[in-house]
This record gives C-alpha cells, structure tokens and sequence, in this order.
C-alpha cells in the first residue's frame, strides 16, 4: 500500500518548513534593526545566536503616561510560526502598568492569539504593544489581576482570554 | 485593538438572572469562569487559528468543516510565477519573494501567496493574512450566479 506521504517526503516537508520560518525570522530581523519604529530597538547580536526567542526593548511614547518609562518585550517562536502567534509577553523589573497588562507580564490583546495572522509581525506586535500603552487613560492593572497571576499558565497563549466588543 | 477579560457587570448579572430572581441578588455572580489550559497534542488539524487537534479527535461538526474548506481551498485559482506579476512579488507569510516557476494561489481579494504558504493558513482560518477578507464570502459572490 503507498502511503500518501512516505518518510522521506514528510521530513522533506519538516525541513523546508523549518528553512522557510528561519529565513522569515531573519528577514523579519534585518527589517526591524535597518529600519526600527519610533521607541522599538532589538539586539541583533543576541538575537542572531538564537533566532526563536527575542527581546525587544520598547519605550513609553512622548506624552503618554508611559513617557520617559523603558520595558522589555519578550517574543518567542514557536515552530509553526508564522501560522502560530508568537508568545509575547513583559519581562523585566519594569511591567507596565495598564488595564491589559498582569502584573506577571502577559498581555490581553487580541492580535496575540484569537486575531492573529500570518501577514503580521514582531514589528505589527511592537506597534500595537506601543499604541495600547499610548492609549491608556489611568495607570492600573487589569481588575482580575491577583485571581489571574495566581491561576495561570506560564505561557500567556495557554490562556482562554475573554475578549469583549467582538 | 487592546480588548481584555470581561469581568461581570451589573448588566450581565441582570440578563444573566432574568427578572424573576431579583430576591437572590445579594450572592456574588462567582469569580470569572478559570483560564482553560489549551492542551498541547501533536497539531494535525487545525480547525481554527492557534488549534491544533489530531483527527481523531475532531468533532464531527469540525470533520465536515475541514472537508469542505479542502473543496473551497480547491476551487481557488493556483499558477506558477512567471515574473509578470503585477501585484507584489512577495509572499506576506514566509517573506519570501516570488521566483520564477513557484507555485502561487490568488485569492478572489486579489491577494497573492505562495500555495503551500497559503494552504497551512487556509486550514486554519479562511481569511486573507494581509486583507482580512473572508475568503468563502469572496468566492459566493464572485461565483455566485
Ligand atoms: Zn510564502
Ligand atoms: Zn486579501
């Protein structure tokens, strides 16, 4: 009986796919150090040792509540990625304070799982990171933050976020 | 686009309870339902964005799904790059620049993506990756009498 995909065929398949995502991700990283946004700066140094976990430094926007604060962002890829979300979340000794983020450093946004697409980037991820600190009105955190960092699962995509106005 | 956790409100609790329980209002709604873990399985199917689940665990209701967007993903038209293209040279999912001879598929939005690129994706959502666009609305009503 033939198979439809013989061994050879299927770890020909695993090999382009893993080709295809490291040259996404060095693409992906020559864009963002040549041509960085506005308060978005990586290390492409450590980076090139370990294409598959980043750390993007990101700066509070000038005249928002975040103004003169520095944070890190950490991104790591999985092996389906670009079709998988990556895993984002803040790390460091400074987790901004806003309604979306936990006190542990995951982020409730939409983009970072349910609305994910392949066409976005880390480059997408920062700027909407940005704009959703940009945007907040009062520094607090989210109002289940204490239950939340308590319960959850140290990969912030394990979480079943509830997003509402969808 | 920041939406976060919904805790209850006064209105929710209201429509949640219907008119006739006014009496039992003083009891807590209860804490927000518990994050669910996803399971982690070896991804075979993926019957939406970020799940991934071996056939045989497959609803029914998803098993008819998967088998009709494999007939839709079908009737999509695929070429080979020639050069010629007018509309971008890229692929917005591997990032890769079209080379002669690739197999490409073009969808009703116009939209342009490496075949293989665009399957993985299409199993899983059936939506552009740069456009959003639903791609089953697209294909009724550029096929649709
Ligand atoms: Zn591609
Ligand atoms: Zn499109």
């Amino acid at each position: 009986m033939n198979s439809p995909l013989s061994p050879i065929d299927f770890e020909d398949k695993r090999l382009k796919i893993k080709f295809k995502l490291e040259k996404r991700l060095q693409k992906e990283l020559q864009a963002l150090t040549k041509d960085p946004p506005t308060g978005v700066k990586v290390d492409a140094e450590s980076i090139y040792r370990n294409l598959s976990e980043w750390i993007v430094d990101i700066d509070g926007a000038p005249e928002s509540l975040y103004e003169g604060e520095k944070f890190k962002l950490m991104f790591k890829f999985g092996s389906r990625y670009p079709f998988d979300s990556p895993q984002v979340m803040f790390i460091g000794e400074n987790i901004p304070l806003h309604p979306h983020v936990y006190s542990n450093g995951h982020i409730c946004l939409s983009i970072l799982t349910d609305d994910w697409s392949p066409a976005l980037s880390v480059q997408s991820v920062c700027l909407s990171v940005v704009s959703m600190l940009s945007s907040c009105k009062e520094k607090k955190r989210p109002p289940d933050n204490s239950f939340y960092v308590k319960t959850c699962s140290k990969n912030p995509k394990k979480t079943r976020w509830w997003y509402h106005g969808k | 686009m920041g939406n976060c956790f919904k805790t209850p409100n006064a209105d929710d609790i209201s429509l949640l309870r219907g008119s006739d329980s006014s009496e039992s209002s003083d009891q807590p709604i209860g804490p927000p339902p518990p994050y669910q873990e996803r399971q982690n399985r070896v991804p075979i199917y993926h019957p939406s964005p970020n799940v991934s689940r071996p056939a045989n665990q497959l609803s029914e209701e998803e098993q008819i799904k998967i088998a009709k967007r494999l007939g839709l993903i079908s009737h999509l038209p695929t070429g080979v790059y020639d050069g010629s293209s007018k509309k971008g040279k890229e692929c917005a999912i591997c990032m890769g620049e079209f080379t002669l001879g690739e197999s490409l598929r073009f969808l009703p939005c116009m939209h342009t993506y490496h075949k293989d690129c665009i399957d993985d994706w299409l199993m899983r959502a059936f939506t552009c990756p740069s456009c959003m666009e639903p791609v089953d609305a697209a294909l009724l009503s550029s096929y649709g009498t």
